[in-house]
């Protein structure tokens, strides 16, 4: 006797075990069937879950790339919700609101106007479609998270001569000028040229959309170039994250009395937070969350009835042998244990077989599609260590049926 | 009289009586049974089917306690006992016998024959070496890794007879155990029950046969659940002489 477990136990488990074995081997087909039940609630849950968690991961590390100390203000929120025509109808953000905020906010350590639009940009013989043309002034390179890897960035000077040069973007660069040098060449612009004064460091992509195709040019220049109708946004920053909130409170007012909201009104501007949008994103993913995981628990509960229906089916045959074992001297808890360890252990081996689908299909999803599936090691002891916990579930109402046989009956049973 | 002093029983019965309610009416499968077997007896219960004596195996097998009454087993009083506690009795001091074999058809001979030991927390080495040596006993060792279904009637019955022989019980309870088998091999049966018997076991066999219970050197006729007749198991078996006794009383 090497375990030093109480007699009684040590056979109830060791014998269990033997026999939940053998009846599983002996049952191949049947076992087979029974596990995929929970192996497929297993792979549902792991492989929504995974994706979805990765998904998160990677909207986090794109957000990272925009500062969690930055606030935008423009007419339009980045997540319309409710009626865009109320975002349209709201008065424009006028260039004189920019600069009586920044006198009246001496909080912000930055702060620059944005406009933007879309054209084709050539040089040469090379021409680049969809490209971001936005004008801003100087303080926007602290905003905005880029930094200048060659020549400068745009200056006071360049803003109030309203010069024709431009700062480029990564891919902006490589595509127009290959091999060589932007510094001091031209570009073309909607007919329109400028002359390229610096480049500036890669920035990935965020929502899909290249941070890299971008020409900045002053904001003035735009101004004169294309036209004053456009929309103005207010770019700023404050000195750190801890003092957003303290921020967007001052703003509000600032801005309602410079925009002179009437009291009463609701605010006819909307104040943009990278931060606020990842919540938004994750009471967005939160409630695809909350249904796939409902729906992988469903999976698992239509397994668990799988297990349970084969298990009572499983005590049913052997009844006899359920009658012999009693005789013989097999307590209940015995009986029970034999056919908890069954129902558990074709459930855990089930939960292994729907971990490695599950993480096998979010590996290819993340493979053959741009979302990055992404499991964490504790989803993986979840989602096998909660097959186990089905199996042990489901089982316990046939064992207990089986345990509770009479053994006279049991052994007289056709 | 029974009480304390007389050791030599081995069993014990005092009036014991097992009331059966189906469907809202009372059966009363056993009306105040008492008889006492000593050591080393062997001994035929006899009787009609519907005369009680099933109940009484059940009972006397410990899968099923009387409903009023007293059942003395080895000197341990397993009328009130609970199940966990008669699981064990079953285990300890009874080998079960059964018509029907009650073989385990997946494992092999040696594994059925090690089930009693296994319950009873037996090492796996010396439940192989107590298994064999018992399938020895019956002359089936040669056939110990053959599943049931690998064997003939005679040589599975030997098979639960060395099962019931295995732990080294008190008893051996035997319901019916030729009514599967052709005349030559119940006769093989018979003989080898002789010879346990010879060797010392104690037999109790439950039978409708009085064929059967004529081989017995006693036997008890079981009728409408009381004892009609006690004595000797040829003139109990075959009703002659005057083995009708008062039941109750020893």
């Amino acid at each position: 006797m090497k375990l030093k477990l109480p007699q009684g136990v040590r056979v109830d488990v060791v014998e269990g075990a033997r026999i939940a074995v053998f009846s599983l081997k002996a049952n191949r087909l049947r076992t087979v069937l029974t596990t995929m039940g929970i192996g497929i609630g297993v792979a549902t849950l792991l492989a929504i879950v995974g994706i979805i968690q990765g998904l998160n991961t990677s909207f986090h590390r794109q957000l990272a790339t925009f500062g969690a100390n930055t606030i935008y203000v423009s007419k339009f929120p980045w997540i319309i919700k409710g009626d865009w025509w109320m975002y349209r109808n709201r008065k424009d953000i006028t260039l004189d609101q920019v600069e009586r905020l920044r006198h009246a906010a001496p909080f912000l350590t930055a702060l620059s106007p944005s406009v933007q639009r879309v054209s084709d940009v050539e040089h040469g013989g090379e021409q680049l479609s969809t490209v971001r043309i936005q004008g801003v002034t100087q303080e926007y390179l602290a905003i905005s998270g880029y930094e200048v890897t060659a020549g400068r960035f745009l200056t006071e000077a360049d803003d109030e001569t309203t010069r024709p040069v431009a700062v480029i973007g990564t891919e902006v660069a490589d595509g127009l000028f290959p091999g060589i040098s932007p510094l001091g060449r031209t570009i073309r612009v909607d007919n329109r040229t400028f002359q390229v004064v610096g480049t500036l460091s890669r920035k990935g992509k965020v929502l899909n959309q290249s941070m890299d195709l971008v020409v900045f040019i002053p904001f003035k220049t735009f101004y004169s170039s294309f036209g004053k109708g456009r929309r103005i946004e207010i770019a700023m920053a404050v000195e750190d994250a801890s003092k957003l909130k303290q921020a967007e409170d001052q703003l509000v007012g600032i801005l309602r009395r410079i925009r002179s909201t009437p009291p009463g009104q609701p605010d006819d501007f909307s104040i943009n937070k990278p931060e606020a949008m990842a919540q938004t994103y994750e009471q967005l993913t939160g409630a695809l969350y909350g249904v796939a995981v409902g729906v992988g628990l469903i999976t698992l509960l239509v397994g668990g009835i799988g297990i349970m229906n084969i298990m009572l089916v499983s005590v049913r045959e052997r009844t006899r042998e359920i009658g012999v074992r009693r005789a013989l001297g097999a307590r209940k808890r015995t009986i029970v244990f034999q056919f908890l360890m069954e129902a558990a252990s074709v459930s855990a081996v089930g939960g292994l077989l729907g971990t490695t689908v599950g993480l096998g299909t979010a590996k290819v999803v993340s493979l053959i599609t741009p979302l990055a599936a992404d499991v964490q090691a504790g989803t993986v002891a979840g989602g096998v260590g909660f097959a186990a916990l089905v199996g042990l579930l489901f089982g316990i109402w046939p064992a207990a049926r089986a345990a509770n046989l009479d053994p006279v009956e049991a052994l007289r049973y056709e | 009289m029974s009480d304390g002093g007389n050791a030599s029983k081995l069993i014990e019965v005092q009036d014991i009586t097992r009331v059966f309610h189906v469907g809202g009416e009372e059966v009363r499968a056993l009306r105040g049974v008492s008889f006492g077997i000593s050591r080393g007896e062997w001994v035929a219960i006899i009787g009609q089917s519907g005369s009680g004596k099933s109940t009484l195996m059940n009972v006397l097998g410990c899968l099923d306690t009387p409903s009023s009454g007293r059942y003395t087993l080895n000197g341990k009083d397993v009328s009130r006992m609970s199940d966990d506690e008669l699981a064990v009795i079953r285990n300890e001091e009874i080998g079960f016998i059964f018509q029907t074999f009650q073989l385990l058809p997946r494992e092999t001979a040696l594994a059925n024959v090690e089930l009693p030991l296994v319950y009873r927390g037996i090492p796996a080495r010396e439940r192989k070496a107590r298994a064999t040596a018992a399938l020895e006993k019956v002359q089936l060792a040669h056939r110990m890794h053959h599943r049931p279904n690998e064997l003939s009637g005679g040589q599975r019955q030997r098979v639960a007879i060395a099962r019931a022989l295995v732990a080294e019980p008190s008893m051996l309870l035997a319901d019916e155990p030729t009514g599967n088998l052709d005349s030559a091999t119940g006769e093989e049966i018979v003989r080898l029950f002789a010879e346990l018997h010879q060797a010392g076991n104690t037999l109790v066999l439950v039978t409708h046969e009085p064929k059967l219970a004529a081989r017995c050197p006693r036997a008890i006729r079981l009728s409408d659940g009381e004892v009609v007749a006690d004595g000797p198991g040829r003139e109990v078996a075959l009703g002659i002489g005057q083995s009708v006794m008062a039941a109750g009383g020893t």
